[in-house]
């Protein structure tokens, strides 16, 4: 199982849904380039100035790992991600799980994305705001817990926090993407995960992904907002073992 | 005011010090409110309350996040949630609020996460400071950082153009270059380099021709060049522009309207190309909707972004420096060129020269220059019965056949074909630009039409060979779309190919003419069979040259003379051409008119001799002239400067000793012809003969003379037939190649 984190955090929005898989499975974890601890320097804004280039990583690595029956997990924009990888590389993926997924998030005439243009461009700005205070020195001011040393490890690598470059092409390429032509080409079983009152994908999108994969099975979680594996992680991992088991 | 009524400020201190918690929590100087793990508000402060403009009852069992921007909605689910959910707090996030009467209030937001003992969340507790002051400097910081970001990246746009351009060799590469670039610069869904060809004034209009393109269509250039048209001057001159497509574009440009619409384009930015003062074209950036693959754009659908300053400085910058790149492919391409061309008409000319004939030649021509200098290349040639395709050749074989398609008589074409207009006018016809209005006119049909269209002609040249007047002919060159269209330097390599061409094709035509002319005169002068003798068995033969004009002024003659002898002749008048010819032709009659009244052949060498200047023949002439008595074989022989006739029989042969004087025609001498008289025995063979038998190129005459015994023996049997012998002569003497012409007359006295 290969888990790809969306946009925002990195690998650790897995860590209370992973470790549930790794006794029946080889679980892959990894961050995208230009979060987490990758390695900044291999940030092309070539190569990431469109999802594909993401998609071309994820193929990589399972490739690199000679990793076959792959099941992709996807969160938020990777599920765009795991979509275009499974174009790139149908023979390598078994099953895809999309959490919280949306093709496009600008709404297009009766195509219902959640958020005008005007929305996206205020979204930008605040993205930017905060990159800004968090350009100085973020991790010492987030309260430590003293019980859990490796929390405090976590900290000063602070797993949100991205260079302002990246973060802002890394935005625009995951709201301003349009992969709705890609999903008619996915032909593995697929999952997708609707919560309930999420603000980035609405139900409607859920419904639309559903409709567009051929086959696919949706699972609304009565968990709300964005990261079920965080807020819900129990309902989430039990539905995902609930498809891989059938 | 008394003592007691006195307050004491440091009672006053404590008392407001003991204040109430509750008081503390609703009037603090700091929104505060705590939530569910899901966001829903379970408890909130008055100072919230104010600064929303909310009531508390509103606010309780609402979600936090709804009370968000968008944007701040957004980075909640994605950074906020997950923050807390791990590190159990988070500091100082930017967030705006809506207040109640939808305005933002912009706040810095610490929260807490508070977890049960199976660490569980169980509720946020959040104190919001109110940052508007903060957070208008940090947006100015944050423009300011843009601009600067902006700025940055476009001096980066311009040191990698002119990295790029730096390395560019053709203009090929410069286009590609910068329509990358550019495209890049603006985000542009497509982009052009379209040149002008030539100089964009004067009456002529100057072609445009699209050199790289990326994301536009072939359609959207041609109309794009349609529109420019007659305005192009003016248009290249206009600087930054922008075509965007609206109701007025859709009047004024229908064409240009619908190939933009069509391809999902809403404007289309046009960016001078220039060096200096030249304007050596346009950059075209498409905009438009977003195309597959690309980012949606950020403008409403049917608004329109005006171009910022900055970025139509970029664009500007764009443009010079693709124009100087431009300059310097080109002189270095044209320094190429130019030695390309001198060496192609260098090897022109030496292929002309060794050309065996005009056909050959015309073919060779049009191979070298479909390998050198065009794409397709057409020689016609004027004949007697009008024009002849004589070479039509693409430099792709693969295409030859469309061409061979076309192989017309030139007449036969439309009256605007270049070919044929070039051969009428006289002048070289030059088309810069084949476009469609161009073709229809050059063409008849519709099937014609189509397969020039299938050649995608870009340029044509066609120019007139022509001497004196006189027309020759007509050299056509094409180039496709495939090569750069033809420059004046190149149009001037044609001219200067015709040129010596026409001096070639005219000296040939002469010589071929004159040539004929001489055959047939010459075949008309020389009787073809001797006349039957008896007692004696004659043959003749008559052998043209195989090189240079293939006629001579060689004859041979038999006459039966009064009396019953037989007059003998053979002779070679000085020169190859019709003059030699009809010289010929002229002392065969006067001697056959001299001969009549029966002088020896010294008093007729005399005779002609004393008449040659009568005869008003400008040639000399060596000729052998003999008298012999087929009944007795008394031989008498005279020579005026011609070789020595041969004798053989029985294996054996030998020249006869007749010592020759001068030739007919040369400075008088004092010494009178003198007459050889001898006799011919039966059964021997006596030959006469002209130099061309025993004198080539890499024979000398001697070693000529030599090698004519010894065949001449071989071939005389006891039972000699003249016929055989002159076939071995000439089967052994002649060869392939013959510089001259060869007579023989041969008699065996039976």
């Amino acid at each position: 199982m290969v888990f790809a984190h969306g946009f925002g955090c990195d690998q650790t929005m897995w860590r209370l849904v992973a470790p549930e898989f790794e006794r029946d499975h080889t679980v892959v974890l990894f961050d995208h380039v230009g979060s987490g601890r990758s390695d900044l320097s291999a940030y092309d804004p070539e190569k990431y100035g469109s999802l594909e280039g993401y998609a071309g990583d994820i193929v990589e690595i399972c490739r690199e790992l000679e990793l076959c029956d792959v099941v992709l997990v996807a969160h938020s924009v990777a599920s765009m991600m795991a979509v275009l990888a499974f174009a790139q590389a149908p023979e390598l993926f078994g099953a895809l799980v999309l959490i919280g997924p949306s093709p496009r998030y600008v709404d297009d005439g009766d195509y219902v994305g959640g958020f005008s243009r005007t929305d996206i461009a205020g979204l930008l700005d605040a993205l930017d705001s905060n990159h800004l205070g968090w350009s100085a020195d973020m991790a010492p001011v987030i309260m430590g817990n003293r019980d859990r040393p490796e929390l405090a490890e976590e900290l000063t690598n602070s797993f949100c926090r991205t260079a302002p470059d990246i973060a802002r092409q890394f935005a625009r390429v995951t709201f301003l993407s349009d992969n709705r032509a890609d999903l008619p080409g996915v032909a593995v079983p697929t999952l997708i995960l609707q919560c309930s009152a999420d603000a980035i994908a609405p139900d409607a999108v859920g419904e639309y992904v559903h409709r567009n994969i051929p086959g696919s099975e949706l699972v609304r979680l009565s968990a709300t907002g964005h990261v079920p594996q965080l807020s819900a992680p129990e309902e989430t991992t039990a539905a995902i073992r609930a498809f891989l088991d059938r | 005011m008394s003592d007691g009524d006195a307050v004491d400020p440091s009672a006053q201190l404590d008392r407001l010090l003991e204040d109430d918690p509750a008081d503390l929590y609703e009037n603090a100087p700091m929104g505060y409110l705590s939530t569910l793990p899901d966001g829903r508000i379970v408890k909130v402060n008055k100072t919230f309350c104010a600064w929303t403009g909310r009531l508390p009852e509103d606010l309780l069992d609402q979600r936090f996040q709804d009370l968000l921007s968008v944007g701040g909605r957004v980075f909640h689910e994605t950074h906020l949630v997950p923050l807390l959910r791990m590190q159990g707090a988070v500091r100082e996030i930017a967030i705006d609020v809506q207040r109640l009467d939808g305005s933002l209030l912009p706040c810095l937001l610490n929260a807490v996460e508070l977890r049960g003992p199976d660490g569980r969340p169980q509720l946020v507790r959040a104190t919001l400071f109110e940052a508007t002051a903060r957070r208008r400097y940090e947006r100015e910081l944050l423009a300011a950082q843009r601009l600067a970001e902006e700025s940055e990246a476009r001096s980066r746009t311009v040191q990698k153009v002119v990295f790029d351009l730096a390395a560019a060799g053709t203009e090929e590469d410069v286009a590609t270059v910068i329509v990358a670039r550019g495209r890049d610069a603006l985000k542009a869904r497509g982009a052009a380099l379209v040149l002008v060809q030539g100089e964009p004034a004067g009456p002529v209009l100057p072609a445009l021709r699209p050199i790289h393109w990326e994301g536009v269509s072939r359609e959207l250039l041609r109309r794009l060049r349609e529109a420019a048209g007659s305005r192009l001057a003016l248009e290249l001159a206009q600087g930054v522009r922008s075509i965007v497509l609206d109701e007025r574009l859709g009047e004024d440009q229908p064409g240009l309207a619908v190939a933009m619409a069509e391809t999902g384009l809403t404007e289309l930015v046009i960016v001078p190309v220039s060096a200096d003062s030249k304007r050596l074209g346009v950059l075209v950036l498409a905009l438009g909707d977003a195309a597959p693959g690309q980012l949606i754009s950020l403008v409403e659908p049917g608004q329109r972004r005006e171009l910022p300053a900055t970025e139509i400085d970029l664009l500007y910058t764009l443009g010079r420096q693709a124009g100087q790149a431009l300059e310097r492919v080109r002189l270095h391409e044209e320094t190429v060129r130019q030695a390309e061309r001198l060496s192609f008409l260098l090897d022109a000319a030496r292929l002309m020269a060794d050309s065996v004939d005009v056909d050959d030649m015309v073919t060779r021509l049009a191979d070298l220059s479909v390998a050198r200098l065009a794409d397709i290349c057409v020689i016609d040639l004027v004949t007697e019965h009008g024009t002849s395709r004589m070479a039509a050749r693409h430099r792709d074989p693969e295409r030859q056949p469309l061409l061979e398609g076309l192989r017309d008589q030139l007449a036969a074409q439309a009256p605007n074909h270049p070919g044929r207009r070039a051969l009428a006018e006289g002048r070289t016809q030059w088309v810069r630009d084949v476009d469609e209005s161009g073709l229809a006119s050059m063409t008849l049909d519709g099937a014609q039409r189509s397969a020039v269209h299938r050649l995608e002609l870009s340029s044509v040249v066609s120019v007139p060979m022509a001497i004196d007047g006189r027309r020759l002919g007509v050299l056509t060159f094409a180039a496709d779309r495939n090569r750069t269209p033809f420059t004046p330097a190149d149009v001037e390599v044609v001219e200067q190919l015709a040129l010596q061409m026409s001096q070639v094709v005219d000296k040939a035509q002469r010589f071929e003419l004159e040539s004929r002319t001489s055959h047939t005169l010459q075949e008309s002068l020389l009787p073809t069979d001797p006349p039957p003798i008896p007692g004696l068995r004659t043959a003749v033969r008559y052998v043209a040259a195989t090189q240079g004009v293939s006629v001579g002024g060689d004859f041979y003659d038999v006459v039966l003379l009064p009396g019953g002898l037989v007059g003998l002749s053979v002779g070679d008048v000085v020169g190859h051409d019709i003059t030699a010819a009809a010289t010929m032709g002229q002392l065969r009659s006067v001697s056959r008119a001299m001969a009549a009244d029966g002088p020896t052949a010294s008093e007729l060498i005399e005779r002609l001799q004393d008449s040659w200047s009568l005869l008003g023949v400008q040639r000399m002439a060596t000729a052998l002239f003999g008298t012999l008595d087929p009944v007795s074989g008394a031989l008498r022989v005279a020579s005026a400067g011609h070789l020595p006739p041969l004798v053989c029989a029985n294996g054996t042969a030998s020249f006869l000793p007749v010592r020759p004087t001068r030739m007919l025609g040369a400075p008088r001498a004092d010494q009178p012809a003198e007459e050889w008289v001898g006799e011919l025995p039966v059964g021997a063979t006596l030959l006469l003969y002209t130099d061309g038998l025993v004198e080539s190129r890499d024979v000398d005459i001697d070693a000529g003379m030599d090698r004519l015994l010894e065949v001449a023996a071989r071939a005389c049997s006891a039972d000699s037939d003249p016929d055989a012998l002159c076939d071995r002569l000439l089967a052994e003497m002649a060869g392939e190649h013959r510089p001259d012409d060869i007579a023989l007359l041969a008699l065996t006295r039976l």
